[in-house]
């Protein structure tokens, strides 16, 4: 009887394993082969599949850069707006949050509800107004109508307010008042300093956003030197590109390799992260 | 001193002032903005504009162009999310069960989540590459001998549809595993404990304890996911060419909202009247599976709950 049961266990796990891995494979192999083949030349791509890297990579550039595609600047383009997101949206969503859970006003209680309601209303779709009102104040085509919306970025003060709640602080606050520190002071000099690790999870979050955008740029922004990588993708379909799948692919890598790295460091903060938003409502 | 303490508290209107001037400015206008171009016929080319009533309105229900849009980016996200939430109640069940003992959770969730992270922008060209007719699905197909000869996979509305599922499919299933999986982590052993001695089987378990205390948290994987998915654009935009071929098959409400923007004409007063019809179809959806499935339960169970955390504190 109880071997019985010990055989099932194997079994069940070796069953697990197998559905785990199929799951890996589902998952990986999309993303090795755009590696892959960003290394290798249009010809070896139409010979045929590759798991193993060649030597073309930087010929792949070369014929990138020949037929036009700024690459370097669409990710100068991504890397300053990604930042200056990050920025503006951790600032002021930190500066939020701790004002909603150190301070008892009236209407606070109200105004986290109102904070989870906008988490759930669609706000982009919002996007052709915004469009015909940043055109009347000569914002499009500029990364401020990508970046001052931020500074109301429901998501990410909810995620701030979890974190707060979570610090004792209170003690810290009064022993920050006697020492005679101003309320803002303390935001910035005590609480701020010791909530760097939810901070830097936002950050990570924000950045991966505005990285990731590609619709409300592609709506706002027009010039092509101020496009982005996602933008510069979309180029990448074009005419000039169907023929060279090498090229094509090294431009697709470059614009997810730098995410990749930045999730092999950070990905035990995004992924404690995603749930810290889900486990309290 | 209560006094001062009084005042003190003025600074929680400070620290919240520039979010809702932020606001204001950037997240209200628009919406009114939108809606009040939604009842003109506004064009990013002529610079007067008349009041035409819910005009808009009416063409967008006279052909099924519009119709045909919304019951596309149902179709796509509802397909893919009931694979998304099997999975991941199947995997958060393997991964908390202490007899299983499965290695390198964080590993596995970790990989799986990766995609997630990917510009979906890229993510859909890759697709596109791949199964393009000289691309590797083809290639594959071939020379192992599934296909006889290489298929233009991306002209075949099945294939396609399929296709856009799957991504999503892909790019979201690995949060679904995290969220639930952190939300099967937080009920207490005690509770499974004490059913065991009762004698419960794991079935029982998981009908009687699992799914009603995880239901605050697929609620919110529900709500999210639905939000989401419903202004689902970069994928279906990316993977063919732009207006959601073949047939309109992949053509979802966003893509439509952008066809009629980026018309010759730029047409925003009729491009604003999809969007405040998705908008209200959205919110009004997804406020009511958090208020029926969620809020009211939450009223009535408030008191155990707030035993159960003050018991999860005892124990420690």
């Amino acid at each position: 009887m109880f071997n019985n049961y010990r055989i099932n266990t194997y079994i069940m796990r070796f069953f697990i394993y197998l559905v785990l891995i199929i799951l890996l494979a589902v998952t990986i192999i999309p993303i090795w082969l755009l590696i892959v083949n960003a290394t290798r030349s249009t010809t070896e791509i139409q010979q045929g599949l590759s798991i193993l890297p060649s030597t073309h990579l930087i010929d792949n550039y070369k014929i990138l850069l020949g037929k036009g595609l700024d690459l370097p600047r669409g990710f100068a383009n991504s890397l300053f707006l990604a930042v200056t997101s990050t920025v503006v949206t951790v600032y002021f969503s930190m500066l939020t949050a701790y004002g909603i859970v150190a301070y008892e006003f009236n209407g606070k209680k109200l105004f986290s509800n109102f904070i989870v309601l906008l988490v759930m209303i669609p706000m982009q779709l919002s996007i052709i107004g915004f469009y015909q009102y940043m055109s009347k104040l000569g914002l499009t085509d500029n990364y401020a109508a990508l970046i001052l919306p931020l500074i109301a970025n429901a998501g990410a003060v909810f995620f701030g307010k979890q974190y707060f709640e979570s610090m004792i602080m209170q003690d810290l606050i009064d022993a920050a008042r006697i020492d005679g520190a101003s309320e803002l002071g303390i935001f910035h000099l005590v609480m701020m300093p010791l909530a760097i690790p939810g901070a830097a999870t936002m950050g990570i979050f924000a950045f991966v956003a505005s990285w990731n955008n590609f619709f409300n740029a592609f709506i706002l922004i027009s010039s092509l030197e101020k496009y982005t990588l996602p933008m510069l993708v979309q180029t990448l379909r074009g005419d000039v590109y169907r023929t060279e799948f090498g090229a094509i692919y090294l431009g697709l890598a470059a614009t997810i390799v730098p995410i990749i790295i930045i999730y092999a460091f950070f990905s035990r903060y995004i992924v404690s992260g995603i749930a810290i938003g889900a486990l309290k409502e | 001193m209560s006094s001062s303490k009084f005042k003190r508290n003025y600074y929680g209107y400070l620290f919240i002032t520039p979010f809702i001037i932020g606001f204001l400015i950037f997240g209200l206008y628009p919406v009114y903005n939108t809606l009040a171009l939604s009842f003109t016929d506004t064009t990013l080319m002529t610079k007067n504009a008349d009041f035409v009533g819910l005009k808009n309105f009416e063409r967008l229900f006279a052909d099924d162009v519009f119709l045909n849009a919304v019951k596309n980016t149902w179709l796509i996200w509802i397909l893919n999310f009931i694979p998304q939430m099997g999975i991941a109640m199947l995997l958060s069940v393997w991964f908390t069960n202490t007899r299983l003992k499965i290695k390198g959770i964080g590993v596995w969730r970790a990989l799986f989540f990766l995609p997630n992270l990917l510009v979906p922008a890229s993510v859909a060209a890759l697709f596109f590459a791949f199964f393009s007719f000289y691309g590797p699905v083809n290639q594959f197909m071939v020379s192992f001998g599934f296909l006889t000869e290489a298929m233009h996979y991306l002209q075949s509305v099945p294939v396609t549809r399929s296709l856009v599922v799957f991504i999503q499919w892909w790019m979201w299933f690995g949060q679904t595993v995290i969220i639930v999986m952190a939300g099967m982590t937080s009920i207490p052993v005690s509770l499974y404990e004490a059913a065991m001695v009762d004698g419960a089987t794991s079935t029982q378990m998981f009908r009687r304890i699992t799914l009603p205390l995880l239901k605050p948290i697929l609620i919110y994987v529900f709500v999210t996911s639905l939000v989401g998915g419903m202004q689902m654009f970069d994928i279906p935009f990316l993977l063919t060419d732009g207006r959601g071929s073949p047939n309109a098959s992949i053509q979802t409400n966003n893509i439509l909202m952008y066809m009629k923007f980026a018309s010759s004409k730029g047409h925003i007063g009729a491009a604003s009247s999809v969007g405040v019809l998705i908008f209200i179809m959205t919110s009004i959806c997804a406020l009511g599976i958090f208020y029926f499935l969620g809020e009211r339960d939450n009223d009535a169970d408030d008191k155990p709950k707030r035993n159960w955390f003050s018991k999860k504190n005892a124990e420690r």
